[in-house]
């Protein structure tokens, strides 16, 4: 699962405003893709669509070759599993601490607690966050919030990562190390599709940029460097330095 | 997941005994009806007295005209047993009870008619009751017969009444029980919703999203039952002195039954069960069709 194509795909609401309009467009499995565009553009709605949050009201929704927006509601929780999403504003759930947010999706998969504790300290390691496990998001940085959603999102090592402008509330520095590990999830084999409007961030990586104007891709431009060759040109941050952010 | 649900429960603990007593106030109601017509029917089990009919006959009846009613009455199977009270024996009966004997030997001539008193078996017919006052009431020598309406038949009646009106009292009290769970499991949900579109954003079945609101309603159920249980025992305590004495004046022995451990259960079960009915409703109307993010 990972390869993903939009057939025709169109999204109009009630309103009569199409979010998506005759969208076709395709995702090799295991690539990296950012999805670009001013709000409004209909990036948010790309995400849902994969998501099965919305249908289209036209078009194909193909997630290997099967059409997900006809999957009966009772295979959708089976289908999200093997997905990770990541959103701006965390949805960390504030009455848990770290662990538990982290653990959720795979006590939601009804995975042993014993396997539970090593995946979560095993993901939080990867987001540099080993040894807050016991706080509360309301104890931590935006982006160490930001960061411990990412852990919660890979920690079943999802096939497709969703993110939606994972870094619009953090400063340049943030930001990259945040992209630098969607590109480090990515090299291990996971499908990455990002939502966001930073297109500095996004053109200085130099991976595939879709771009979407009023609902439409205007531009498709394929990537200068792969993940792999992005991981071995930067270094992983110092994470001291980059927590602190309030 | 269920201790999750007692978690929010008691964290919320003023909420949730006005819950409590809202749904324990209205299963307290038909359920205490309950018992009172399980005691009504008790107490006509063990009453000594029998439908029947008394026979008056004229002053100057004879002691034939007496025996043919009489025998008129024993033929029949479903007469239990025929008394005969001579106007003698009415005449002494009355100077013993009514304190007014030496008055009584002023008269000239016994004032009093001979009578007699059949009881019937307790499942007599009416039909069976009216034939028999038509074989005697035209017999020559009697003047009246009566057909006591007893006690035991009143008692009968209002016990089915009672029994009718706990029935319908059941029902409508238990669409409110359910009602007010719904509303506030319903209020449980609305509280919780993000966490919930958490929860199906990273693939929880609707079984696993609904199940801590189902044990809502059990809680919420089950603690209705126990305080309705509780108003009971205490409505019991309450009125027994005063019914005791009440039936001490008919001779009778007051032994409330239906509180008991049976009971009890029952009332537990169906009380929890009512309280995930009305969580059923909730999560129905609320988490069918939530949206994510």
């Amino acid at each position: 699962m990972g390869h993903i194509v939009l057939q025709h795909v169109t999204r109009r609401f009630d309103n009569g405003h199409e979010a998506l309009s005759d969208v076709s467009v395709g995702f090799e499995e295991g690539s990296m893709t950012f999805l670009t565009g001013h709000s409004g553009a209909g990036k948010s709605t790309f995400l849902k669509l994969l998501l099965r949050a919305d249908v289209p009201t036209r078009g194909k929704v193909l997630v290997n070759d099967v059409d997900i927006a006809r999957l009966a509601e009772k295979r959708l929780p089976r289908y999200r599993q093997h997905l990770g999403v990541v959103f701006q504003d965390h949805h960390l759930l504030t009455q848990r601490t770290v662990f538990e947010n982290v653990a959720l999706p795979l006590r939601v998969g009804g995975m042993r607690e014993r396997e539970i504790g090593r995946r979560v300290r095993a993901s939080l390691g990867q987001v540099d966050l080993l040894g807050k496990e016991g706080l509360f998001p309301r104890h931590l940085s935006t982006g160490e919030q930001q960061r411990v959603g990412i852990a919660r999102a890979v920690v079943t090592r999802p096939k497709i990562l969703l993110a939606d402008e994972p870094t619009g509330n953090l400063d340049p520095q943030l930001s990259a190390h945040i992209m630098d590990l969607f590109a480090r999830f990515n090299q291990v084999g996971t499908t990455v599709i990002i939502a966001s409007h930073d297109i500095q961030l996004i053109e200085a990586m130099g991976f595939r940029m879709l771009q979407l104007e009023h609902g439409r891709v205007v531009g498709d431009h394929a990537a200068t460097r792969s993940t792999a060759e992005w991981v071995g040109e930067t270094e992983a941050p110092a994470t001291a330095d980059l927590g602190g952010q309030e | 997941m269920g201790g999750e649900s007692f978690h929010f429960v008691s964290a919320r603990l003023g909420t949730s005994f006005l819950v409590w007593l809202v749904v324990g106030i209205a299963l307290a109601l038909p359920a205490g009806l309950w018992i009172l017509q399980v005691n009504m029917n008790e107490m006509s089990a063990g009453w000594e007295g029998r439908p029947g009919l008394s026979v008056y006959f004229e002053l100057q009846a004879s002691t034939e005209d007496i025996e043919v009613a009489a025998q008129q009455l024993r033929k029949h199977e479903q007469v239990e047993s025929v008394s005969v009270t001579s106007a003698d024996q009415a005449l002494d009966e009355f100077k013993t009870y009514s304190g007014l004997g030496d008055a009584l030997t002023l008269l000239a001539e016994n004032p009093l008619p001979a009578s007699l008193t059949a009881r019937f078996a307790q499942n007599i017919d009416t039909d069976v009751v009216d034939r028999l006052i038509a074989a005697v009431q035209d017999l020559p020598g009697v003047a009246e017969v009566v057909v006591e309406k007893t006690w035991l038949e009143r008692l009968n009646d209002l016990s089915t009444a009672v029994s009718r009106l706990g029935v319908v009292l059941a029902v409508l009290f238990g669409i409110g029980a359910v009602l007010v769970t719904a509303s506030s499991v319903r209020l449980a949900i609305e509280s919780r919703l993000d966490e919930l579109r958490v929860l199906k954003m990273v693939g929880a079945t609707q079984g696993q999203v609904r199940r801590p609101f189902l044990y809502f309603g059990a809680i919420y159920g089950f603690g209705g039952g126990v305080i309705a249980a509780m108003l009971i025992a205490v409505t019991l305590v309450v009125i027994e002195p005063p019914l005791q004495s009440l039936l001490g004046s008919y001779q009778q022995e007051l032994d409330l039954a239906g509180f008991n451990l049976g009971f009890l259960a029952f009332l537990l079960v169906l009380a929890s069960l009512l309280g995930v009915a009305g969580a059923l409703i909730a999560v129905r109307q609320r988490l069918n069709n939530l949206e994510l993010f």
